[in-house]
């Protein structure tokens, strides 16, 4: 499992690092971005859920890798 | 945030959103997702409103706030892409959240010695007491004004705004317009002293850059404007509300107490049961149609951001914190996404936590019951008038 930021559809609204900041980071403009390479070990896939649900740009999703 | 549309909207106006927020969004949804009503369109589902979201070419902003009648072009929010897009690009970094970190302990300094003189007093009304000073601090120290012009400053801002959105005109009254001028004035005055000798400050920043990216003065105060258009009585109204339900619910703060991260929690659900700016404004550019419906070009289209926000939830109508980090569109959404989201996130978790240890548990004044006034700019309760137990041990 990995999750995956899409920066086209991300307009900063800053929940996935602020909820989820083991996974994401903030940019100087206050985008999200994904710390790494997104992939997800199993405890962390609950997290990677929070993000996809907090983020009102659905610009977050997981994907099977 | 004011919304603006040439009235007369007898739909929109007749919401029912003095007593229970609720009710009004609930007669927002009845017609469905999208429809229209004395000419104007509305968009209430979370599907209709990204849409909108995501589509500026069509739902324009440059239109929609023509009837506040400002002098001076309101950046960014009625501009359009790909010109919004360049002036966020430029604007973003001086509100991302590594530059609203290091402000919070001078922002907490700042609500502390708000909420101290008056924590003795046993009452307050949060309005009035709290909920206009704080934010107007945060933007001087922002701007790096002065704090000692912030009773002025509030002066001019609540004239200008307490007139905006309520008139059907679209000039500016006499007494708004005069308000107006006088905060030009005063912000053109600080401009060329900060073009002169620039500070550490976001509108230093601004005014520094040069060649291309270089604003004008005119650009300047059309942003100084919006901010206290956008940025103030917005985050008066969260404050509001945010104390309302919490003087009705000891249950909650008592829970905050014991578990200080369901603070947060708390707030996003009160942002998302109570929005400052619930109907935002935009103009098609071209026929479309939303959901299975056609909206012709032209046409004022109001997004519902509000009644979006209680789709698809357990429990819509009230505080949820199970799902608290799930998103909602206070903040808007696309393009146009609030620009000050960060900071008025963090001026509203620093004002919870302070006033949670100065003021002991709380109570709405007996016999006093918080409206909104609408229709009316800014969505927020006219008052909320606080009690607490002065002699109770913190
Ligand atoms: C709880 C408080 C606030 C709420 C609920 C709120 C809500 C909103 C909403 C819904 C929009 C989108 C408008 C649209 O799509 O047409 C917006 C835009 C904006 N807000 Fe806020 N706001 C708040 C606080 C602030 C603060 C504190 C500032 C400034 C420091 C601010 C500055 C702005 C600006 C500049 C825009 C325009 C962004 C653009 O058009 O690109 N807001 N706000
Ligand atoms: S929550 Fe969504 S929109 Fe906000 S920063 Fe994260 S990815 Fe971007």
């Amino acid at each position: 499992m990995k999750v995956v930021h899409n920066p086209d559809l991300c307009t900063g609204h800053g929940r996935c690092y602020a909820l989820v900041p083991e996974l994401f980071g903030d940019d100087e403009f206050g985008h999200g971005y994904v710390l790494g390479d997104g992939t997800l070990t199993a405890e962390q896939v609950a997290a990677a859920q929070r993000a996809v649900a907090a983020c009102p740009e659905r610009a977050i999703t997981l994907v099977d890798d | 945030m004011t919304d603006v549309i040439n009235d007369p909207q007898p739909f929109r106006n007749n919401a029912p959103l003095q007593l229970d927020r609720a009710v009004g969004w609930d007669y927002f949804t009845a017609p469905g997702e999208v429809y229209e009503r004395d000419g104007a369109y509305y968009l209430t589902s979370i599907e209709a409103i990204r849409f909108a979201h995501q589509h500026p070419e069509v739902f324009s902003s440059a239109k929609a706030f023509d009837s506040l009648g400002s002098p001076v072009p309101l950046i960014p929010i009625a501009i359009d892409p790909p010109q919004q897009i360049r002036y966020r690009r430029i604007l973003d970094p001086m509100f991302a959240p590594r530059v609203v970190t290091p402000l919070e302990p001078e922002l907490r300094r700042q609500v502390r010695e708000i909420i101290e003189a008056f924590a003795a007093k046993g009452e307050c009304e949060v309005i009035r007491d709290l909920g206009s000073l704080y934010p107007t601090g945060v933007i001087l120290t922002l701007f790096g004004m002065p704090l000692k012009d912030r009773d002025t400053f509030i002066e001019w801002s609540e004239a200008i705004i307490e007139t905006s959105g309520k008139n059907a005109a679209s000039d500016m009254s006499q007494a708004q317009m005069e308000a107006a001028m006088n905060l030009f004035g005063y912000l053109q005055g600080y401009i060329t002293e900060k073009r002169a000798n620039p500070g550490n400050d976001s509108l230093s920043a601004v005014l520094a850059l040069s060649g291309d990216d270089a604003w004008t003065d005119e650009e300047v105060l059309g942003l100084c404007f919006l901010f206290v258009i956008a940025g103030l009585d917005t985050v008066t109204a969260a404050i509001s509300y945010l104390m309302y339900h919490l003087a009705i619910r000891p249950d909650l703060q008592r829970a905050i107490k014991e578990t200080p991260d369901l603070g947060a929690k708390v707030i996003e659900e009160v942002l998302r049961l109570e929005l400052p700016a619930p109907l935002t404004p935009r103009v098609t550019l071209s026929d479309t149609e939303v959901c299975g419906v056609k909206i012709p070009a032209g046409a004022f289209t109001f997004l519902v951001l509000g009644a979006a926000n209680r789709e698809d939830r357990p429990i819509p109508d009230d505080i949820d914190v199970e799902n608290a980090d799930r998103g909602h569109l206070t903040f808007g959404g696309g393009v146009h996404r609030c620009m000050g989201s960060h900071l008025a996130r963090r001026e509203l978790k620093l004002m919870l936590e302070e006033f949670l240890a100065l003021i002991p548990e709380f109570s709405l004044a007996p016999g006093t019951q918080p409206v909104c006034k609408w229709p009316g700019g800014t969505l927020h309760l006219e008052s909320v008038n606080l009690v607490w137990n002065t002699g109770a041990a913190q």
